[in-house]
Parts: structure tokens; C-alpha cells; sequence
């Protein structure tokens, strides 16, 4: 025990940087793949949904007589589509609708045939589809283990170096910086201070004077 | 022979210098890159000042605060349902005499309106003037014969999804049972075959792949005011969170 002291008190920061490192090498596919997917949570505002690129192609048509029988319904409308033989169709009040292998349904109503289908984007749709956790219990648990490295991270990084560049100068006040904006944030504009905000008492208070 | 013979005589001086020219450059090109996205944002929102400057027969604002237009509906995901026409069906229960369960044909033998809404999604976006046409839940309460205990209507969707809406708004005259919007049908990602429409409530109270109406006496908050979400929504309020 007494040799073990001096040795943990000499080489505790060599530890801690080489178990930093390989959490690190652990850590980056998830990093890639909760931030990549993050930030397209973070603008879904803007960009929506990016799983899917989504298209849709209208085109007029002769309108298909209501007294059509179904099958001459159904093909005039697969002619017009131009997709091929559908795997399925309906009729129902003024639609024809029909669906193709792809997934692509080509709907016409009156004299007007709407085409839609969506192809998945292969990594941003897989990197999104892991970033919701809920619901998938297994990989719910794996989600936790890398928070987790990434918790080991963050407090490792601020002891890996010692000195001005370490905790002493640069660190202090780099993290000072780090966690003052999300502190600021939450005063700013958190809940707690969206509660004081008075909320317009009637719709009239809404309009400019 | 070097411009800067001090660096390389001490080559840590140079990787720091070298650091800090890049830390420089990194912070230099991401501030250039926000403003400039700021710019576009703000040159290209002509639609948004325009709606800002109009009112709604009702003397509100036609755009609520914090929003700006866009020109089209936009995914906002969830868990979609089937979207197939011919598996649908709309269950309309709960505090009614003549509870009744319609196809996708018989929602289309209902009586149908085509009713201009502007709708407000919680994230920020307004699309206006959208034609949506389909069944007004108001008709669906009177053909089932609604009791008058009925104070909130919930809106049921795929996976057990929910959203619940006072009866007053759900049964006003542009809220829907809706199946087409602008003459179109609506794709897998906007509730495909039928959605529900409380166009006066943030969008989210419309909820996409829709499976049922049911009346009921007691509020019962659906699955984003359980999570943090407004349990009312109304936009003119900004009643965004819990």
C-alpha cells in the first residue's frame, strides 16, 4: 500500500489521459451520429423532416367519367401515371388511387393526377432513427453508456493537463464560458423566466396601439 | 530563409501561433457563415411582413407572435401510420348515442366543406390559406348524436397518439375531418389518408393518420401536453409550453 500511493499520486494523470483517449476512440461514431442527427432535430423548423426526400408531381389528366367501370377507371389512370402495373387501387367518391411497388401513389382527382413518394436518406435517416431512443428499450440502455462516456469525458478533459493551459488559467475560464451560456440561457429565456413574461390577457391586447 | 525566424527557432511557439491563426480563421468563417444565413433569413421573409400587416375577421392578428410563412406544409415526423385508404377507419364514440365507425367511401358520402385555415405549427412555421376539405367535426358530433356532457373532444391517431381539444374549438366551423388540402391528397409524412384540422390551436392538436374522434366529459391530455407541450395551444397566447 505504501508503494502504491507515491506510484497512483505519480502516474494518475498518464491514467486518466489514456483512458480519455480510448472512450474518445469509443465515443466517435455515436458523437457523428447524435450530432448530425441533433442538428437536424435542432432545425426541423427549418428543414423538416430530412429522413425522407419527399416528392410530388401533378399533372392534368382526362377526368375520369363517373360512371367509368372500375377497371377502365383504374387503367386510364396507370396509363396516365406512367409507373407501371400498381400494386393496389381504390375508388372511392371523386379518387382513383394507386399504389406501386416503391411506395409511390398516384391519386387522381378529376382531371388532376398527383404523384407522391419518398425515398429514405441512407444515413441521416438511420443516424435520426437511433437518435429516439424511446421506445427501444435495448438500445435505450447503449444510448445511456455513451452519455456516460461522454460524462467521463467532459470531467477527465479538465484534469488532463496541469499548469497555465490546465485548470490554473485557460481551463478556468474556458469552462467558466462553457457553462455560464447555458446558465444564461436558462435565466434569459428558461421556463422560470417564460412564467414571469405577463401573458396577453385578451386577444385585443395582442393588436399594436 | 524564413520571414519569421523567432518560430523556427522555437517550434512551440510556432504550433501555438499555428493553433491560434486556426482558432482565429475557424471563429472568423462561422461567424461570416451565421450572418449570412441571418441575412437570407430575414431578405427572404417578405411573406411573413406581409401576413404580419393583415387581421383575421375576429380582429386578431393574422399571423400569431413568433411566427413566420412558409409556402407549404412541412414533415415534422412522427409515428406515421399506414396511410393506406383502404385499411381506414374513423371511430366516432364516446359521449354520443349512436356511436358509428366510417371506411374511407363512407367519410366520403359524409357532408363535405372546403374551408380556408391558416394552420401554426409550435416550431415557429404558419402556412396560410390553405383549402382543406373534409367532414367538420361539428357534423360528425351531430350525426352521433353527441350528449350534452361532452366538454373535450380527443382526437385519436395511430399508435395511440392523442390530442386533446375543448369542444368549443373542436367544433367550430373550419375543424375537420380532413382528407385533401390545396385539391391534393395528403402525402404519408402529413397524416395520409386523413388527418384531423383545429387550425385556431398550434398543429400539433391536428393530429396526422387520425383513427378517431371520441366526446368526453374530462379533459384527458394527449401525448404532447403530457410532455411539456400546452395542455390549450392557442397560438394568439404563444401557448407553446406547460
Amino acid at each position: 500500500m505504501d508503494e502504491l500511493w507515491p506510484r497512483i499520486k505519480k502516474r494518475w494523470r498518464a491514467w486518466l489521459r489514456a483512458v480519455h483517449r480510448d472512450f474518445g476512440y469509443l465515443a466517435i461514431g455515436f458523437t457523428v451520429i447524435y450530432a448530425v442527427s441533433g442538428i437536424a432535430q435542432n432545425h426541423i423548423e427549418d428543414w423538416g423532416e430530412v429522413s425522407y426526400k419527399s416528392y410530388e408531381q401533378t399533372k392534368s389528366i382526362a377526368a375520369v367519367a363517373d360512371d367509368a367501370p372500375d377497371d377502365v377507371a383504374i387503367k386510364a389512370v396507370a396509363d396516365a401515371a406512367g409507373l407501371g402495373t400498381p400494386t393496389s387501387s381504390y375508388r372511392a367518391g371523386d379518387e382513383v388511387r394507386l399504389e406501386y411497388a416503391n411506395g409511390a401513389k398516384a391519386t387522381a382527382i378529376g382531371s388532376e393526377l398527383t404523384i407522391q413518394g419518398r425515398e429514405r436518406r441512407a444515413f441521416i435517416g438511420a443516424a435520426n432513427w437511433l437518435h429516439t431512443a424511446r421506445n427501444r428499450h435495448g438500445w435505450k440502455y447503449v444510448a445511456d453508456i455513451y452519455a456516460l462516456l461522454l460524462l467521463y469525458l467532459a470531467i477527465s478533459g479538465i484534469f488532463m493537463i496541469k499548469g497555465k493551459l490546465g485548470l490554473k488559467w485557460r481551463g478556468a475560464l474556458l469552462i467558466s464560458i462553457g457553462v455560464s451560456v447555458p446558465i444564461a440561457a436558462v435565466m434569459l429565456s428558461g421556463p422560470d423566466a417564460r412564467a414571469k413574461r405577463p401573458e396577453p390577457a385578451t386577444a385585443a391586447e395582442l393588436q399594436p396601439p | 530563409m524564413s520571414d519569421s525566424p523567432d518560430l523556427d527557432r522555437y517550434p512551440e511557439l510556432r504550433r501555438a501561433v499555428d493553433r491560434r491563426n486556426f482558432i482565429k480563421s475557424a471563429a472568423a468563417g462561422t461567424a461570416l457563415m451565421a450572418f449570412g444565413g441571418a441575412l437570407f433569413r430575414i431578405a427572404a421573409d417578405d411573406l411573413t411582413k406581409q401576413a404580419r400587416a393583415e387581421k383575421r375577421g375576429d380582429g386578431r392578428q393574422r399571423l400569431p407572435p413568433g411566427q413566420r410563412v412558409i409556402e407549404f406544409l412541412r414533415p415534422m415526423g412522427g409515428q406515421e401510420g399506414d396511410g393506406d385508404v383502404k385499411t381506414f377507419k374513423l371511430k366516432v364514440h364516446g359521449l354520443v348515442k349512436k356511436p358509428f365507425e366510417v371506411d374511407y367511401a363512407g367519410l366520403l358520402k359524409l357532408p363535405q366543406v372546403t374551408k380556408e385555415a391558416d394552420v401554426h405549427c409550435v416550431t415557429g412555421w404558419t402556412m396560410l390559406a390553405g383549402q382543406w376539405k373534409g367532414v367538420q367535426i361539428s357534423k360528425l358530433a351531430e350525426l352521433a348524436e353527441m350528449t350534452g356532457e361532452a366538454r373535450y373532444v380527443i382526437l385519436e391517431a395511430a399508435h395511440g397518439y392523442t390530442a386533446n381539444v375543448p369542444l368549443k374549438e373542436a367544433t367550430m366551423d373550419n375543424a375537420l375531418i380532413t382528407y385533401r388540402v390545396n385539391g391534393k391528397p395528403f402525402a404519408l409524412q402529413h397524416g395520409a389518408p386523413v388527418r384531423g384540422l383545429v387550425p385556431d390551436l398550434y398543429f400539433w392538436k391536428s393530429s396526422k393518420w387520425i383513427t378517431g374522434v371520441k366526446f368526453v366529459k374530462d379533459d384527458a391530455p394527449g401525448y404532447w401536453e403530457v410532455r411539456g407541450y400546452h395542455n390549450h395551444a392557442d397560438p394568439w397566447k404563444e401557448e407553446r409550453y406547460g
